[in-house]
């Protein structure tokens, strides 16, 4: 059933992006999350789209992001969700440690290549 | 780091508020989702799909709403009301599965929980909060203890004067108030009946701050010299003597000769002074006489203010004290402190020890019922391993698994913890019967109550995570695929919960022997207590006080004028055999006094013990005679100056000599009220001893002499009967009204009751509690032994069938299995026999003189018992690993 020419998400990334994108695109409900993160990815990654709002519940729980009550684009009721000062304080300091891993992941598997 | 731990615990938080308002998540949830699910079918619509084939591809691009949904559920809360359903669905399921495992490990837990549940209701009713009085923990009372002898000697009653002095000197009380007791006569149609009474001070009752249960307790109107005579009674003489008829109360009672009404009934827990009636009285300087002719004495209770401690209470009084002792050096010892002693320390004193002796004992016991159990699961779930690694394979998170073993564990507790209600209430009936009397406060009421029961919960739940954790967390700690490969019937298998099961056993004996030993220790102790002859025989006999009114009972002919009628009509009733007069009541010998022998010289001062009797007493008391004769009817009469003497009296002042002919001087009788001149006596007869200083205490020289040589002393009525002594009461009674009708019986008994009360009742009833808890513990240890052997026996029944095959004989596998237990039990009995000579000394105090805390026969007699209990234990599961047929074993793989 998996498409070859998809990565699962990474388990513990989705938390970030969905962090990443708030705080670039502002507030959104779900289904805009899910969207810009297909569109992102050029889609490279295969989304299971519910699994955004396990994500988002677990960053409600860290007060890292907000909820609210609002009206979608097709006029239904939705909750939109909006980055927090402590979510951006979260952001960064993932982004950075992000950035290390993979950096560090990229040099490792470099040299094994390079052997 | 620190930020990992924050927001751990801020997940936390949110659960726990999650447990609320979960219906209002889900819906909200469910708003949301299928928002999304439009949205995206929208989006393919709009890309050409047909509606739905659109719905369709939405769906899966959103994934398992019902999965998500219950995903999320589990992060937001702790546990879901429908999960703890379905736990304690599966627990019960499984628990009836194996209803034998259920039932021990219940009855095992709910003996536990009742025991301790029973002693703890004892503790609490009669050591934590006897009274019902308001502040009852700051009432005190103050001895003047005499420095230069030990706890017996110093005194706690004062004269009007001293009691006036504290109460108006001292800066730490806020209130004192008095008591002094009188024996109280009253009048009754046909004769006097005699209560115990006490004049009470002004604000007694305020200070007890306790209302009347009928009627009205005293106003400070009633304490006014000339105010209308009243008095109060208490609850249990309103019941006893009137038969709770409420129109006693505002009728008026002649007590020693006052009309006084009745004003009101006191509630059931009040009990001041355990007084059958109260008095008003306001103490005045010089004091009156009370009873018996000497200035009246009160026991001063006062009222600690609030945050002052007994230290500070007792340096204020010695300052009082010091004072007083200058007035009046004749009442002091010459070097005193005064001690400040609470409420609750006038009655239960020594008791206390052995309550806490049994507290600590029901504390071994619930410790071994806990083992027990925890014994049992872990051995269970220690068979359950393939069960669980199926649970796990099939998707049961680990929390899962243990949050199962967990319900189990509850499902145990909570019944356990039915059960120990239960037996509780049953035991505490057992333990109120076999109660003393008099070492608890008349106050206390014993029964299980709300503290208690939340005792019992606490102990419940505490036990059921012991217990649950244990295998839980164990069986969480697995590896999966572990025990699905193993064939499970290995003997390699579950090495490591074998060991913990091992040391519980081990634990268990070793608490268990301490236990039993302990028990053992008591019996001994009360055996040789039982053992102790006492000289004389106690059985078939009443006794009664008649203390006689001092205006018409002053010198010897007038005592002798009632007695001698007396005797011979008590003599008459039927049934029956004889009666005598006394001033002493076994096993105490009357008074002291100096001694001089005719013709023997002597430097130190000679002492012995004094009573007055008439003629029939040796014969009713079956007192043997050594040498010599009884008194005779006409000595009695004529009040001649003869005497009889005890073995230890020869043995001490005229060993090796005839004592008969004799002549001795007790100058002690110079001393009574009613004055013997010239108290010359000339000895009759030796008779053999007798105790006379109590149970336990050597006996002392003791000189008996004819009553009728003086009119001092208390009386006492001793008769020997063919019946029941009680039944012969009411005719002694009519007797002694016969004789003088202002007479009174006071605290009438069975000799052989007032002795076993008096020495047996306390040690008696440790004794009881301990062999109870003895025998409990030995059955815990015996289902604790079996439960292990024949679970680790029935996991190597593939092994045993293996060594059959390869030709051990049955008897090599009965050998195996009982000396694998065996050598468990030998461990534990050790350990248990160390402890108990360390914990010896804890109830050294309660055991009687001549039996050590280290007593062989003890010692070996119950290791022995255990040991037998135990091999019994082993029986069983090494006989059925004995009949194992090696070909079924082998082909049960």
């Amino acid at each position: 059933m998996t498409d070859p020419g998809k990565s699962e998400v990474l388990q513990g990334t989705l938390d970030l992006m969905i962090l990443k994108t708030l705080q670039a695109l502002g507030p959104q409900h779900g289904f805009g999350i899910a969207r810009r993160i297909e569109q992102v990815s050029r889609d490279v990654l295969q989304l299971n789209e519910g699994t955004v709002y396990t994500s988002l519940l677990r960053l409600l729980q860290q007060k890292w992001i907000a909820a609210e009550w609002g009206t979608s684009e097709n006029n239904r009721k939705a909750k939109f969700y909006s980055i927090t000062a402590r979510g951006e304080k979260q952001l960064a300091i993932q982004t950075e440690n992000w950035e290390r891993i993979s950096g560090v992941m990229g040099r490792v598997l470099r040299l094994a290549g390079e052997r | 780091m620190g930020n990992a731990g924050i927001s751990r615990l801020r997940a936390f938080a949110a659960r726990v508020l999650g447990l609320f308002g979960t219906r209002k998540h889900d819906d909200d949830f469910d708003q949301e989702v299928q928002g999304h699910l439009q949205l995206l079918t929208d989006r393919f619509v709009a890309q050409g799909m047909s509606q739905q084939d659109a719905a369709a591809a939405a769906r899966r691009q959103f994934g398992n709403t019902t999965l998500l949904q219950e995903g999320r559920r589990e992060l937001r809360t702790l546990v879901s009301i429908e999960d703890l359903g379905r736990d304690l669905r599966y627990a019960l399921r499984s628990l009836a599965r194996s209803r034998a495992f259920a039932a021990v490990a219940i009855a095992t837990l709910g003996l536990g929980i009742g025991a301790s549940t029973a002693i703890f209701s004892v503790i609490d009713n009669v050591l934590l909060q006897p009274f019902p009085y308001q502040d009852a923990g700051r009432m005190v009372f103050l001895r003047i203890q005499d420095s230069a002898r030990a706890q017996g000697g110093g005194r706690q009653a004062y004269t009007s004067d001293e009691l006036l002095e504290f109460a108006k000197q001292n800066h730490v009380f806020d209130g004192v108030i008095a008591a002094s007791d009188d024996l109280v006569l009253y009048k009754q149609a046909e004769g006097v009946e005699q209560l115990y009474g006490a004049h009470v001070t002004p604000g007694t009752f305020e200070f007890f701050g306790m209302p009347a249960l009928y009627g009205r307790v005293m106003w400070p109107a009633d304490y006014q010299p000339g105010a209308p005579p009243v008095f109060v009674m208490r609850h249990k003489t309103w019941m006893e003597r009137f038969n709770a008829d409420p129109g006693v109360l505002g009728k008026t009672f002649v007590l020693n000769g006052t009309a006084r009404t009745l004003i009101g009934i006191m509630p059931p827990r009040f009990a001041w002074y355990e007084a059958d009636v109260l008095i008003p009285e306001a103490p005045i300087r010089g004091g009156a006489t009370g009873y018996g002719g000497f200035p009246a004495r009160w026991f001063l209770l006062g009222r600690l203010k609030p945050g002052v401690s007994r230290t500070q209470a007792a340096a204020d009084a010695t300052v009082i004290a010091n004072h007083l002792a200058k007035i009046n050096p004749q009442d002091y010892p010459a070097h005193f402190q005064v001690v400040v002693k609470g409420l609750g320390d006038t009655v239960v004193g020594r008791f206390q020890s052995t309550l806490y002796t049994v507290l600590a004992a029901v504390g071994l016991l619930l410790l071994i019922a806990c083992a027990n159990v925890a014994n049992l699961t872990l051995a269970r779930a220690t068979s359950r391993e393939k069960e669980f690694a199926l649970r796990a394979a099939l998707g049961a998170g680990r929390v899962r698994l243990v949050r199962l073993l967990l319900a189990e564990s509850l499902v145990l507790a909570v019944g356990g913890a039915a059960l120990g209600v239960l037996i509780a209430w049953g035991g505490l009936k057992l333990i109120v019967a076999a109660m003393p009397p008099d070492f608890i406060p008349a106050e206390s009421v014993i029964e299980l109550n709300a503290p208690v029961m939340v005792f019992a919960l606490v102990v419940a739940v505490f036990t059921a995570l012991i217990f649950g954790l244990a295998p839980a967390l164990q069986a969480a700690r697995r590896d999966l695929n572990d025990p699905l490969g193993d064939s499970g019937k290995g003997a390699i298998g579950g090495l490591r919960t074998g060991r913990m099961r091992d040391a519980v056993v081990v634990m268990e004996v070793a608490v268990s022997l301490t236990l039993l030993i302990g028990a053992g220790l008591l019996m001994r102790s009360f055996v040789a207590l039982r053992e102790l002859h006492l000289g004389l025989q106690a059985d078939h006999v009443f006794q009664t006080q008649l203390p006689l009114p001092d205006d018409r009972y002053k010198t010897a002919t007038q005592v002798a004028g009632f007695f001698q009628p007396l005797l011979a009509r008590v003599k008459a009733i039927p049934g029956v055999v004889d009666a005598t007069e006394s001033t002493a009541l076994p096993p105490y010998g009357g008074m002291d006094s100096k001694l001089e022998v005719f013709g023997k010289s002597h430097t130190e001062e000679w002492h012995t013990l004094l009573q007055t009797i008439s003629e029939g007493y040796f014969r009713v008391l079956r007192i043997p005679f050594k040498m010599g004769r009884a008194f005779s009817e006409a000595e009695i009469s004529d009040a001649r100056k003869v005497a009889v003497v005890n073995e230890t009296f020869v043995a001490a002042f005229l060993r090796g000599e005839d004592p008969l002919g004799r002549r001795i001087n007790l100058a002690g009788l110079e001393t009574l009220a009613d004055a013997v001149k010239e108290p010359w006596f000339e000895i009759v007869g030796v008779v053999a001893d007798v105790s006379n200083q109590g149970l336990q205490a050597p006996v002392e020289p003791q000189v008996w002499v004819p009553f009728t040589v003086t009119g001092s002393g208390e009386q006492v009525l001793l008769v020997r009967s063919q019946q029941t002594p009680m039944a012969l009461m009411n005719e002694v009674r009519q007797a002694v009204w016969a004789t003088d009708a202002g007479v009174a019986l006071a605290f009438p008994s069975a000799l052989e009751d007032r002795i076993s009360q008096l020495l047996y009742a306390g040690p008696r009833f440790g004794l009881v509690l301990m062999t109870i808890f003895g025998c409990l513990g030995l059955i815990l240890v015996t289902v604790g032994v079996y439960s292990v052997l024949a679970y680790a026996t029935a996991r190597k029944t593939h092994e045993i069938g293996i060594r059959m095959a390869l030709g051990a004989e049955r008897a090599d596998v009965l050998g195996w299995v009982i000396t694998a237990g065996l050598r468990l039990v030998a461990a534990g009995a050790a350990i248990g026999l160390i402890v108990s000579l360390l914990l010896g000394r804890a109830i050294e105090a309660d055991l009687s003189r001549g039996v050590k805390p280290y007593d062989p026969a003890t010692l070996v007699g119950t290791t022995v018992l255990l040991m037998t209990t135990a091999m019994l234990a082993c029986w069983i599961p090494a006989r059925r690993a004995a009949r194992v047929d090696p070909m079924i074993a082998l082909r049960y793989e």
